[in-house]
């Protein structure tokens, strides 16, 4: 049989189709520069002893010893602990600040949202010298003040293991829900009103609208919120840097904290480029699950 | 008109993704990055010269990475530019300004992308992690004579590593402790006994008893504080531990020596001074800035750890206080601030822990030039000897450690606690020795180990989460899983 071959057509791209490319270029170099290319290194500097002046293969020595590293575990452990104390303990207050600001007028309702959003515009490492002096071991720290006055002793709450990561996840509780407030109020202001009207020609109650209108038409929005909540907390390392230094006793280490140290303090950015990728497969695996069970019946 | 405006876009747009990485990059030649290593110098001015002579001649830049060694460090850098330009024409010194807390990171980053300044000021204890980066430019071959008999034997041993020498000592400081003069002799303590002959830990103990001062069931004043969270969390164990017949991670066969029953003994005291109420139980979270205020303001008796500096920091409050100058610390009180050495353990002899601090060499991805080396081992001595060594070192209250700085600091008038100035010397008289000796790979563990099971397990000693054996047995099973078991001290 004899196939015909066809001269292959030069495929122009002309008009807004060349623009187009031309604008997606732009965003594309970038991509390529600053997300790709480093991936791809890190990818490669894993299975590298990395060295300035040259770098030696070493196989998966990185990715062994990271698993068979106690302490990489034991991060990984808090990392969890903090993400399930965190995220949706984040979600619920970031829900129900916006249901509570949504009745109120425009001007009072963009108050609000700014109040609640300047933390995320404040310095992190401010934040913490503020959260520093509110966790005072001494009895000048403003808790032990607190607890003070109904009889209990000053707690060490950053230099305690029982209570470290309590703090960090105090901390989390009380800062930084600006985002989620302004998106979920987006998200519920997208509700058409007929379905309100509806249900109260129906009798329903306030609990029986949350139920049956707003959650199930805020479920995509939730859905968002919980997957970048989980890999925000998965990478967290501020608070831990800053607060604790992942002590005492390694509670607070998490495995953001232990990749910086790995990296910046011991320069082994080999291991440390492997448990990034670790983590990056953990987040991954976590996300899928989220959306294969929460995510079936989401239409974007 | 539409063309136009998608030219006008895609130009906007492309010269902002460029100026986006243009920025990222190496953005010129005096970029604070090593100039010499691009294998020339920039220019020539006297080419026609034979090649001895055009060393010298050639212009060259010798960059510097420089944190704020004292108060008033960074104030003069321009004239330490100026004045090394005076002395060599032909060379140029740029310093770049750098804070305590960005110092690591910048010299971090710069060293891993091969790009590190020429010369940078870090602890000695910091050399042998370049060293093993293969990023430190040694001057062995180029230091001349002059320039090491300058120096004090003991300052300048800590800048070696092996047989390689990376740059010149700053500074070498005491570590000591400090305590309020009113407050000890309201203890009934012999302070100036104490400065010439030492203490015993059993001795310290009973002292820092008499120091504590209650209001009820409150402790109003406690013995002796000591920083033990953030940075100085590496540092009262360390320090301690000189004096206990350890001086370093490793004695002389190069064992790992904090498996040693004495290491348990150090332990054992570090809880019982908290169990005793001389400390406070909230110490694991004392940082540094908690501590000095605690002194400042009269709520310790002794504090931890010392340098000469701070005398100068209590000074200047005392003064503020007297002036009524609302700058000064809130709630401080006055406060002669006397040194005072660490205690010694388990009947070992007293063993100061030092803090050697100088200005490293460093060399980028390419091998530097021999003339650039030579500029580079000037400008750091330039800095770390001589007026900039004298004023630096006046300002930070800390001993002259060349002779040019001695000599010329002989017309600068420093107003300090003259029995402070001898405690000090009688410190540095047994200051622990250098141990270029170290290989860095074993360093690097023992800095490993520190960090990861040391520090950690310090803390939950302190908070009272473990007690001293377990820390102890957890400190082993580590060091022999580090070092294997012919490679610790058992004793």
């Amino acid at each position: 049989m004899i196939q015909s071959v066809r001269p292959m057509k030069k495929r122009k791209i002309k008009g807004d189709g060349a623009w187009g490319y031309a604008f997606i270029a732009v965003a594309l170099v970038v991509f390529a520069v600053f997300t790709a290319y480093p991936v791809a290194s890190a990818f490669i500097i894993s299975f590298q002893e990395y060295k300035p002046l040259g770098s030696t293969f070493i196989g998966f020595d990185n990715y062994t010893n990271t698993f068979s590293d106690a302490l990489f575990w034991k991060s990984v452990v808090n990392t969890i602990v903090y993400t399930v104390l965190t995220v949706p303990v984040a979600l619920f207050l970031s829900f129900a600040v916006a249901i509570l600001i949504l009745p109120l007028k425009k001007w009072l309702q963009t108050t609000f949202k700014a109040v609640y959003y300047l933390p995320a515009v404040a310095s992190g490492v401010a934040l913490s010298v503020v959260w520093l002096w509110i966790f005072d071991p001494m009895s000048s720290g403003i808790f032990n003040k607190l607890i003070g006055f109904f009889g209990i002793s000053n707690q060490n709450w950053l230099g305690s293991s029982a209570t470290a990561m309590f703090s960090l996840v105090f901390m989390s509780w009380l800062s930084s829900h600006g985002t989620s407030i302004i998106i979920y109020l987006a998200a519920l202001l997208g509700i058409d009103g007929s379905y309100y009207e509806a249900a109260e020609l129906d009798g329903a109650s306030f609990l029986q609208k949350m139920w049956y209108i707003v959650i199930p038409c805020l479920k995509p929005t939730t859905l968002f919120l919980l997957v970048t909540g989980v890999i925000g907390s998965f990478q967290v390392f501020q608070n831990a840097y800053l607060m604790t230094g992942g002590g005492p006793d390694n509670a607070t280490t998490m495995v953001g904290l232990l990749i910086f140290n790995n990296a910046f303090k011991y320069f082994e950015f080999g291991k440390a480029a492997a448990q990034s990728l670790i983590l990056a497969v953990i987040i991954a695996g976590i996300a899928m699950v989220q959306f294969k069970f929460l995510g079936n019946d989401v239409e974007y | 008109m539409s063309t136009k405006k998608h030219v006008f876009a895609s130009i906007l747009a492309i010269t902002m993704a460029l100026t986006t990485m243009t920025a990222c990059g190496n953005s010129s030649n005096n970029g604070g990055t090593n100039q010499g290593n691009n294998s020339k110098p920039t220019n020539t001015t006297n080419t026609t010269n034979t090649t001895n002579t055009t060393t010298t001649a050639a212009k060259d830049t010798i960059t510097a990475l420089l944190p704020p060694v004292s108060g008033n460090f960074q104030d003069n850098f321009a004239q330490m530019e100026k004045e090394f330009n005076e002395q060599y024409p032909n060379l140029t010194l740029k310093i770049e300004p750098a804070s305590w807390e960005d110092m690591t990171q910048k010299l971090d980053t710069q060293v891993n992308a091969g790009s590190p300044p020429d010369i940078a000021f870090i602890g000695s204890e910091g050399i042998s992690k370049y060293v093993q980066q293969g990023m430190l430019m040694d001057i062995t071959d180029t230091v001349t004579p002059e320039m090491l008999q300058d120096y004090d034997d003991a300052p300048i041993k800590y800048m070696k590593n092996g047989d390689g020498l990376y740059g010149f000592p700053g500074y070498m400081e005491v570590h000591a402790l400090g305590g309020n003069k009113a407050f000890l002799e309201e203890a009934g303590i012999d302070w100036k006994n104490v400065q010439k002959n030492g203490w015993t830990y059993e001795e310290f103990r009973e002292a820092i008893k008499k120091g504590v001062v209650k209001d009820g069931n409150n402790t109003s004043r406690y013995g002796f504080v000591f920083a033990t969270a953030g940075v100085a969390s590496k540092d009262y164990l360390g320090i301690l531990i000189k004096s206990a017949g350890m001086p370093a991670a490793f004695d002389k066969d190069l064992k790992f020596a904090y498996t040693s029953q004495k290491y348990l003994g150090v332990l054992k005291a570090v809880r019982e001074l908290i169990d005793d109420g001389s400390m406070p139980k909230e110490l694991s979270s004392v940082d540094a800035g908690k501590r000095w205020n605690m002194f400042l303001t009269g709520q310790t008796m002794i504090t931890g750890k010392g340098l000469a500096t701070f005398e100068n920091s209590a000074n200047k409050n005392n003064e503020k206080i007297k002036a009524n100058d609302g700058s000064a610390v809130q709630g401080s009180i006055e406060a002669e601030y006397i040194v005072l050495p660490v205690p010694s353990f388990l009947g070992e002899q007293p063993v100061s822990s030092t803090v050697v601090d100088g200005y490293v060499t460093f060399r980028g991805k390419k091998e530097p030039t021999a003339e650039h080396k030579e500029n580079v081992v000037k400008a750091a001595y330039f800095l770390a000897s001589g007026n900039v060594a004298a004023t630096t070192n006046n300002d930070l209250f800390a001993a002259h450690i060349t002779k040019s700085g001695r000599k010329a600091a002989e017309s600068m008038t420093v107003n300090r606690n003259p029995d402070n100035v001898a405690a000090v010397e009688v410190l540095l008289s047994h200051a622990a020795p250098a141990r270029p000796d170290i290989p860095v790979e074993l360093g690097a563990k023992a800095i490993k180990l520190q960090d990861e099971v040391i520090i950690p397990k310090l803390q939950a000693l302190l908070a009272n989460e473990i007690t001293p054996e377990a820390m102890f047995d957890a400190v082993k099973a580590a060091a022999i899983k580090t070092f294997g078991e012919d490679g610790i001290v058992k004793d």
